[in-house]
């Protein structure tokens, strides 16, 4: 059963269709006891990291998902959902993340419009039961003005180029993030949703 | 006028989904050279056995094979009977346009072969609102077919529950929508129904085109044209696939097979130059001509330029003998006559229709066209009879 | 690189899909849950829903349809039809829709564009501007192209972009439906005066066009005769596109 946590930012309603459409058992989480029973966790999001954070803490959500990753279930990040996964954000002021992945999510300061928004490609830079073979140089939807600076290179999956490089994909162990949003990439995208749910969470 | 051709193949760059490489090679060459190579054929048919056996002898029937009695539906008949000894329910969409030859071809193979088949017309008086409206919207007087074939032998696999349906040649043979790159198994679902089989109009817009006021139709007649609920299909456990992503396609081959092993009988085409048609495609269907014609008046190229190109591909013929050929494309068959009756269309309409869909940078010259020959059966084809009053 | 993208544009009149000519004369083309399947099957890179009816927002009609094509269409939704307050944003949002399409109620009220802006975010903000040439010049119109607006049509861009909005959709109402090419001095005209992207709209009759148009510095090139009226999908179009060199996108993954 995939959880997808419902925390108040953005419109989740998307993320649950698709793996309707792909016919994988989705929920969505809206009280931090339901995650316990969970195989595996996705964290959309749209919008501002201090306020997610804000609501995360409100709902007590942090502590539940933290165990889920301490038991080795597989977690997905979404967008502002990738973002939360860093030590600390700095929008709105600085703000701590669930320090999962180590990192800061740093505003985007560059000549080209920002936000980034568009179909942009990734750069596969290593293998990963999630991703596999058929993503390296195909375009994906993205929307966001800030970007997760990386500190360890090891983390960083696929990377995008929009001005400056920065990471499209990270992972570690059982944690995987995405910048873009796959349930807004048609078939490529859906496929590395149905990939994530058939994940045990092992690389 | 002169188009830019792949540099291997004779396919022009008005042909649909094509792109070329910083050599000049088209996709669908590349693809066709993947398979060549680098497909595990073995594999793959490891795979058609265990999906065969999960479904032998479950059902009242093994599978469903959709069937006209053209090259391909007879070799994949032939070959799921003889191969696998399976119980097939053989179903037949007729478009209203079948010839003498192949009507012969389908009684000498169902009746050597053994098999139960289900044969299904459409509506005539439907089928012509049909052809005229989706002449006017795309160019393409097919969409009945396209979507009856399609649709309709899996509204009778839900209703006899035969889950298990073999269509035949893989989309990558002629185009880049499905490829044989990413190893990918071509099933007959809707996305490839929406993609590229019904123009990119279903059975509910289709009605709400043709119903009017002085004219109603019942949205009853659309239903053999409809693909069904993809929810139902799920529940029913449906499993369209094509035979040709498990078994590598040979055309060529095939045909030799059906002839030699059930007397099979080729036919002449209405503008294909004779000896030319190597595989014998397409002589199940009068109309093969006008609708080949009025591609040629878009794209400017026709069934020639595919057919030579396919040749090249195969190693049949150098791309020499094929620009010989190919530069006899393009003429204008009699049954044009025929389409523009059921339509009830006139010339001038035809045309300035044709004009305006040219895909660029082709344009048609109307005026220097050369007719193309009768074929022998010409008089046998229907014509609409004038109305009653 | 980002991506050039091609926008078919889905109107709505009492429930099922039409296609007009200078905005007039509307043929029927369809059922838009159908449409937008197929559309989806192509891999489309972004959907435009204009309802022209626009009274029937107050019957949710358009909401109700983004729900349901949300459930089948996994691709940006832009949606439009008189929206006109931040509660019709919001409720066109929370249905599923990307971005939200403003034509009329944007011409007088720059206020709701920065509002709407601030909430969502300005990539949720599309602006539309329907154009008539006259004398030489180009006059915006508002309400599917029926009131002639006073408004100088490069102060109203400039406007529009102080406050918040996100994209342009230029919309030419000569050029409409009759398939001869988009309005491209509109275009230019419209890319020079704006910084951010620019759809352009009214007029793609054949592929050649759309090059023209991503060719002359559109963004994304939005058409709806195209894909309606001749033998043309989303895929050869792109295929045609690519090769004439502008970038599209990519579906197929290049072996690691």
């Amino acid at each position: 059963m995939i959880g997808i946590v419902d925390y108040g930012m953005g419109n989740i309603s998307s993320v649950y269709n698709s793996l309707d459409y792909l016919g994988c058992e989705a929920t969505i989480i809206n009280s931090p006891e339901e995650i316990e029973g969970l195989t595996h966790l996705i964290i959309p999001g749209v919008g501002s990291f201090r306020q997610a954070m804000q609501n995360l803490e409100d709902k007590k959500f942090i502590t539940p998902i933290l165990n889920h990753v301490k038991n080795k279930k597989p977690l997905l990040g979404i967008c502002l959902g990738m973002q939360l996964l860093a030590t600390k954000g700095y929008e709105h002021g600085e703000t701590n993340g669930l320090g999962l992945i180590e990192g800061e999510i740093i505003p985007f300061e560059i000549k080209l419009h920002v936000p980034h928004v568009g179909w942009n490609n990734i750069n596969t830079l290593k293998k990963h039961p999630v991703v596999g073979n058929n993503v390296n140089q195909v375009d994906f939807y993205f929307v966001h003005s800030y970007y997760f600076n990386v500190k360890n290179r090891e983390d960083i999956l696929t990377m995008t180029e929009y001005e400056i490089s920065f990471p499209s994909i990270v992972a570690k162990d059982n944690i995987i993030g995405i910048q873009f949003h796959p349930e807004k990439s048609q078939e490529p995208g859906l496929n590395l949703l149905e990939a994530f749910c058939e994940w045990d969470g092992k690389c | 006028m002169t188009l830019r051709r792949c540099t291997k193949c004779m396919l022009p760059e008005t042909y649909e989904t094509i792109e070329f490489d910083d050599n000049g090679v088209c996709n669908i060459c590349r693809s066709a050279e993947y398979k060549q190579g680098k497909i595990d054929w073995n594999k793959r048919k490891l795979l058609l056995d265990d999906i065969i056996e999960k479904h032998r002898g479950h059902y009242d029937y093994d599978c469903i094979v959709p069937f006209s009695g053209g090259k391909d539906s007879t070799f994949q008949l032939l070959y799921l009977i003889k191969e696998y000894g399976l119980k097939v329910l053989v179903v037949r969409f007729n478009h209203g346009f079948m010839r003498p030859t192949i009507e012969e071809n389908v009684q000498n193979t169902l009746k050597q072969l053994g098999a139960d088949i289900i044969e299904f017309t459409p509506n005539w008086k439907i089928v012509k609102k049909l052809m005229k409206e989706s002449f006017i919207r795309k160019t393409d007087f097919c969409w009945h077919c396209h979507t009856g074939i399609y649709s309709y032998p899996i509204r009778i696999a839900m209703k006899f529950n035969v889950p298990l349906i073999f269509y035949g040649e893989p989309l990558a043979e002629f185009s880049a929508y499905y490829d044989y790159l990413n190893d990918e198994i071509d099933y007959e679902d809707e996305k490839k129904f929406n993609l590229v089989r019904n123009l990119g109009i279903s059975a509910d817009d289709m009605h709400g085109m043709i119903n009017s006021e002085d004219d109603p139709v019942d949205k009853r007649d659309l239903l053999p044209y409809t693909y069904p609920d993809r929810r139902e299909i799920k529940k029913a456990n449906i499993m369209a696939l094509t035979l040709g992503s498990f078994i590598p396609w040979d055309h060529v081959a095939q045909t030799e097979l059906i002839k030699k092993e059930l007397g099979w009988k080729c036919d002449d085409l209405e503008g294909v130059p004779a000896g030319c048609n190597s595989s014998c495609e397409k002589i199940e269907c009068y109309m093969q001509g006008p609708r080949d014609y009025i591609k040629f008046t878009k794209r400017g190229y026709s069934r020639v330029s595919q057919i030579t190109s396919f040749d090249i591909r195969t190693g049949r013929m150098s791309r020499a003998e094929a620009e010989k050929i190919v530069a006899l494309e393009g003429r204008r068959p009699e049954s044009v006559k025929l389409l523009l009756e059921y339509m009830d269309m006139g010339e001038e309409e035809f045309e300035t229709i044709l004009k305006k869909h040219a895909i660029p940078p082709y344009v048609h010259d109307f005026a220097a066209e050369k007719m193309a020959e009768k074929t022998w059966d010409f008089n046998y084809w229907y014509r609409e009879k004038k109305q009653l009053s | 690189m980002l991506k050039k993208r091609i926008i078919p544009v889905l109107l709505l009149k009492n429930g099922r899909m039409v296609k007009g000519k200078q905005f007039s004369n509307f043929r029927d083309t369809g059922d838009p849950v159908s449409q937008a399947k197929i559309y989806n099957a192509h891999n489309t890179d972004e959907l435009v829903f204009l309802d022209i009816d626009a009274t029937t927002l107050k019957t949710n009609t358009l909401v109700d349809l983004i729900k349901r094509v949300s459930k089948e269409c996994f691709m940006p939704l832009s949606v439009g039809g008189g929206i006109s307050t931040i509660e019709d944003v919001r409720n066109m949002i929370s249905a599923g829709a990307d971005k939200v399409i403003i034509n009329s109620a944007a011409i007088h009220n720059a206020k709701l564009i920065h509002d709407a802006s601030n909430s969502f975010g300005k990539q949720a903000i599309i602006i539309s501007i329907d154009l008539k040439k006259e004398n030489n010049e180009y006059v915006v119109y508002s309400h599917s192209g029926k009131k002639r607006e006073d408004i100088d049509f490069l102060e109203y861009l400039k406007m529009m972009e102080e406050a918040g909005a996100g994209e342009f959709l230029i919309n030419s109402i000569d050029n409409d439906g009759m398939m001869n090419g988009y309005d491209l001095e509109l275009l230019r005209l419209a890319e020079s005066n704006s910084s951010i992207p620019i759809i352009i709209c009214g007029g793609a009759g054949h592929f050649e066009h759309l090059y023209e148009g991503l060719n002359a510095g559109a963004h994304a090139v939005a058409c709806a005769s195209l894909f309606h009226f001749g033998d043309n999908n989303p895929t050869r179009a792109r295929s045609f596109l690519l090769n004439k060199g502008i970038p599209m996108k990519n579906l197929k993954g290049i072996i690691f």
